[in-house]
């Protein structure tokens, strides 16, 4: 199953202030939501475990996340795939930066696709969730780059 | 004389006795296979497949194996280093393919098995289960059979094709009755749903493989293990002989527990793999759901009906695309199996249908009740309804200018089939009887005045009964199958009870009944003086390769084996009795007397009971002359049907033994606010010939019917565009339940089969009569509103859609007519 999501918001920091923000893990790992733990392999490998409750399905994630773009101060692309509850996550998040009235305008678009128990079982609750989740992600970054 | 056993003679057959099995499974008594706790028992948890289709990169199963209490685990790599493919039923190119019960390079279906683990507890077995990792690439999934014919992306690479068999089955002079027609009807695309069977009971399989004698021992609920056992020796790579398996009481299959040989395989390695300790696995809801077997989903393409001037339909031809899931397993059977009812209970002589099948990354299909017939009858069944509609014929009218006549039968159908016997026009007429039909008729007329949606809906269909398995040879001249046999032991032992045994695994037909009715006819005595051991054993009980419950078969292969095990049995006995009576054959009576049931001599009026009898051959020989040490009152029979191997080239012959029919009418309403269909009225009407046990017949007419509304309206496996199915909970599957019945107005009328000895022809499958009929409500209901209800699954999602929407199901883009 998929979900996409995708929107804008500006902050008033200079585009490569956000890029360096968002390409760094130990800065970027700690606003996903129910974050519990990080370990940085290299530049752009890291792992991330966040806690998961889905209803009645509880555990945490371990997600292994890659920076397979990086474009300073342009675009930041992260890939990402993890498992969970029977089910495998995979996804993208892209962050495009552009300069607007002294700060960055930041365009996001992530898409994810779920396969296994999660999407069979849970299939109907995951967009609200996944949209909250998004919303706090971003809600997140806009306060740590204010 | 014999004082009377409370009947007539030979009156058994045909009463209304309440089942034997009652006593025990209503006390909760029975014994299923989850019941069965052995010495040292572990227990395995499957690790199964997010994935739709993934490339396997690797499987650790390290972890769990040092989890305290974790016997073993297995692996894909590790059975196809032990074992061989499973064989395969199709020809090539599909034959190459290599189906293991443990995925080892990739997988195919979301849910497919690529690990197993073996623990102490089966709670233990889960925990440990969590701990496997396994790595997969994901590949492109393909989820339609339509797009899975582009081969775009292969599911199987050995065969090069996602393709598993086609062929035409083409009868009649097609174009001359197009060229002659008056009306020419054409649909472009129709599509029968996907979904499954919900039985109480879940798979269970427990394994030993003994390290001692090298044999392998089941208790199971597979309800066709003789087929079972021949795919898993050559699997196990052991000789048939030293696989025992054993079926006690099992809580419904409705043909998709045929299918659970992978999981019987990984239990007996995993068996040999802990030195020989039993393993027991019991299926979960969502595990029955997502990965044992589904019914077969089928698209129909580019139909054309050819008709006179009258509405009679003189040819059709079609397309259609059957999706068998990710492995073929017990298909392509059903490629042919649809053709027992080519033109169901229609008279149209000329045909041509293009039939394909073909995988998709979904659960694998299997031989779901009504199995492969159904979606057949339900495309004929749309055909006739919405011609109907579009010519301006009443749907009743319609169907009596085209059923084939009672006078007809037997009828040889375009194919080669024998429909044995039947009457469509009375199971219409008293289905009719039945609803009300005049008074639903103004009671429609007022509700469209009011904009209220009514339809009534007839559904006439055939539940074929006792297969040829020489139409195998059809899908794969090669396959080493023909006819149909079913074996049956009857015998007096020791202390003179009369004990039945048969290779049948029931799952609530009643057959220890009904086969103590048939002896009890033979034998003169009380149904209650018979003992029937039901359940599959290879050790314990007679059984050909056919033995097995399914197909609707049991009134006509297992009761004749019964009553021909019967027969041989009073003939022994009556030899025997002549002896010890001091008369000729011929004065020898059976009955029941003061001591129990005896054979008694009408000249001199002495007797013997069955002790004395029994008494004699098996404890006191040494008084048996000579000339009668060949009676053992031990009598084997094995019924052979009288069938001839099909001509493959023309895809010609008798393909089934017996023909019941269904009649179902139903009244339903969508609600205008909520597009709910909701049923006002149902009237189901059977004929399966001579009756056995009228309760247990509309028991399972009952239970068909359930089946049947369930299907229409509630149970669909839906899966998402990556493979992910949406419905692996009930929650979500939404099972019929006794809330959701109607009350049924049954009725039944009996046209013997002049094909079976008794008359009777089998049943049970219902040939999912209220599927076709509750479409053609629906179709009556919207007529009106621009809708063709082109699939089987009708809800109130889909009917917006239809409706308000207008996305999908539009008569006008779907269905075009041509008057000449």
């Amino acid at each position: 199953m998929a979900i996409k999501l995708d929107g804008e918001f500006e902050v008033k920091r200079k585009p490569e202030d956000v890029y360096d923000f968002l390409t760094d893990p130990n800065k970027f790992a700690p606003l996903l939501p129910d974050f519990q733990s990080i370990s940085v392999q290299d530049a752009t490998h890291f792992a991330v475990r966040v806690n998961v409750g889905i209803s009645y399905i509880k555990g945490t994630a371990d997600v292994k996340m890659e920076l397979a773009q990086a474009d300073r101060p342009r675009r930041a692309q992260y890939k990402g795939q993890g498992s969970v509850a029977g089910g495998n996550v995979s996804f993208t998040a892209r962050f495009d930066l552009s300069a607007v009235n002294g700060g960055t305008k930041v365009a996001w678009q992530g898409e994810a696709q779920i396969f296994g128990r999660l999407a069979s079982v849970a299939g109907g609750l995951l967009e609200p969730l996944g949209k909250k989740n998004v919303q706090k992600l971003i809600g997140g970054l806009q306060a740590a780059l204010s | 004389m014999s004082s009377s056993n409370g009947k007539d003679a030979k009156n058994w057959v045909g009463q209304a006795l309440p089942r034997k099995e009652e006593n025990r499974l209503l006390r909760g008594r029975g014994r299923f296979s989850d019941d069965i706790k052995l010495r040292e028992m572990l227990y395995l948890r499957f690790v199964r497949s997010p994935y739709a289709h993934a490339k396997i990169v690797g499987v650790d199963t390290s972890t769990a194996e040092k989890l305290s209490g974790v016997a073993c685990a297995l692996t894909g790599a590790e059975i196809v280093s032990q074992t061989q493919p499973f064989i395969e039923i199709g020809p090539d190119p599909f034959a190459r393919i290599k189906d293991y019960p443990l995925a080892a390079a990739k997988v195919r279906y979301q849910g497919e098995p690529v690990a197993a683990v073996v623990a102490e507890s089966a709670a233990l077995a889960d925990d440990a289960a969590e701990l496997v990792q396994v790595e997969y690439e994901a590949l492109d999934p393909v989820i339609d059979a339509e797009e899975a014919l582009e081969n775009q992306s292969l599911l199987h690479d050995e065969a090069g094709t996602n393709l598993v068999w086609n062929g035409v089955f083409e009868y009649g002079d097609v174009a001359k009755a197009f060229k002659e027609a008056a009306h020419v009807v054409t649909i472009d695309r129709m599509h029968f749903h996907r979904f499954s069977s919900t039985p109480l009971e879940n798979n269970v399989v427990i394994a030993r493989w003994d390290p001692k004698d090298e044999r392998i021992y089941y208790q199971c609920n597979n309800s066709f293990p003789s087929f079972a056992i021949q795919f898993l020796a050559a699997h196990l790579q052991v000789h048939i002989d030293r696989i025992r398996v054993e079926t006690s009481d099992i809580g419904g299959s409705f043909g998709i527990k045929i299918t659970s040989y992978p999981q019987m395989a990984v239990c007996a390695l995993a068996s040999k793999k802990a030195g020989g300790r039993p393993v027991k696995w019991v299926e979960t809801r969502s595990e029955h759901l997502t990965s044992s077997a589904h019914g077969n989903e089928r698209i129909f393409r580019e139909t054309r009906v050819a008709l006179d001037k009258n509405g009679v339909i003189t040819a059709i031809t079609s397309r259609h695309i059957d999706d068998c899931g990710a492995y073929p397993r017990y298909e392509p059977l059903g490629c042919v199996i649809w053709s027992q009812v080519f033109p169901g209970v229609y008279r149209f002589k000329n045909a041509r249908i293009d039939f394909s099948q073909a995988v998709t990354n979904k659960c694998p299909v299997g031989p779901n009740r009504g199995y492969s017939r159904m979606q057949h009858l339900w495309f004929l069944e749309r055909i006739v309804d919405v011609c109907a509609h579009k010519l301006g014929i009443a749907p009743d009218e319609m169907r009596l200018r085209n059923y084939v006549r009672p006078e007809e039968f037997p009828y040889t159908t375009p194919n080669g089939c024998i429909y044995d016997s039947g009457n469509y026009p009375r199971m219409l007429q008293l289905a009719k009887q039945k609803i009300g039909w005049d008074d639903w008729k103004k009671k429609q007329a007022t509700a469209r005045k009011e904009g209220r949606l009514i339809g009534i809906g007839i559904g006439t269909t055939l539940d074929s009964g006792t297969n040829n398995f020489g139409q195998s040879q059809i899908v794969n001249p090669g396959l080493p199958y023909s006819g149909n046999s079913q074996g049956a032991n009857c015998k007096l032992d020791i202390y003179g009870e009369v004990v039945v045994a048969v290779g049948s695994c029931p799952q609530g037909q009643g057959h220890e009944t009904t086969a103590a009715q048939v002896v009890a006819d033979v034998l003169n005595i009380h149904p209650d003086m018979v003992t029937v051991r039901t359940g599959f054993d290879t050790e314990r009980n007679v059984h050909t390769g056919f033995s097995g419950t399914y197909a609707s078969q049991f009134a006509v292969s297992g009761l004749s084996a019964v009553h021909g095990a019967a027969q041989k049995l009073k003939a022994e006995m009556k030899r025997l009795g002549a002896f010890v009576l001091e008369t000729k054959e011929a004065d020898v009576e059976f009955g029941t007397g003061a001591q129990g049931p005896e054979l008694i001599a009408k000249s001199s009026g002495k007797s013997i009971n069955y002790w004395g009898l029994a008494n004699i051959v098996n404890a006191n020989s040494a008084s048996l002359p000579e000339e009668l040490y060949e009676l053992t009152l031990n009598c084997r029979y094995i019924w052979r049907a009288p069938f001839k191997v099909p001509d493959k080239q023309k895809k010609y012959g008798n393909l089934t033994m017996t023909y019941a029919s269904q009649l179902h009418i139903a009244v339903i309403e969508v609600e205008r606010d909520t597009f709910i269909p909701r049923i006002l009225d149902y009237a189901a009407i059977d004929d399966c010939g001579t009756v056995i046990n009228p309760p247990i017949v509309e028991g399972q007419v009952y239970g068909a019917t359930a089946h049947g509304i369930g299907a229409a309206l509630m149970e669909n496996c839906v899966y998402d565009a990556v493979g992910n199915m949406l419905t692996s909970t009930f929650s979500d599957y939404t099972p019929i339940t006794a809330m959701n019945m109607p009350h049924v107005k049954y009725g039944h009328i009996s046209t013997p089969s002049p094909h079976s000895y008794s008359g009777a022809k089998g049943m049970g499958e219902g040939g999912a009569a209220p599927v076709h009929t509750i479409s053609a409500a629906l179709q009556d209901a919207l007529f009106d509103e621009g809708v063709f209800i082109d699939d089987s699954f009708n809800n109130a999602d889909s009917l917006f859609r239809a409706l308000v929407g207008k996305e999908i199901s539009q008569m006008e883009k779907l269905v075009k007519v041509e008057k000449r």
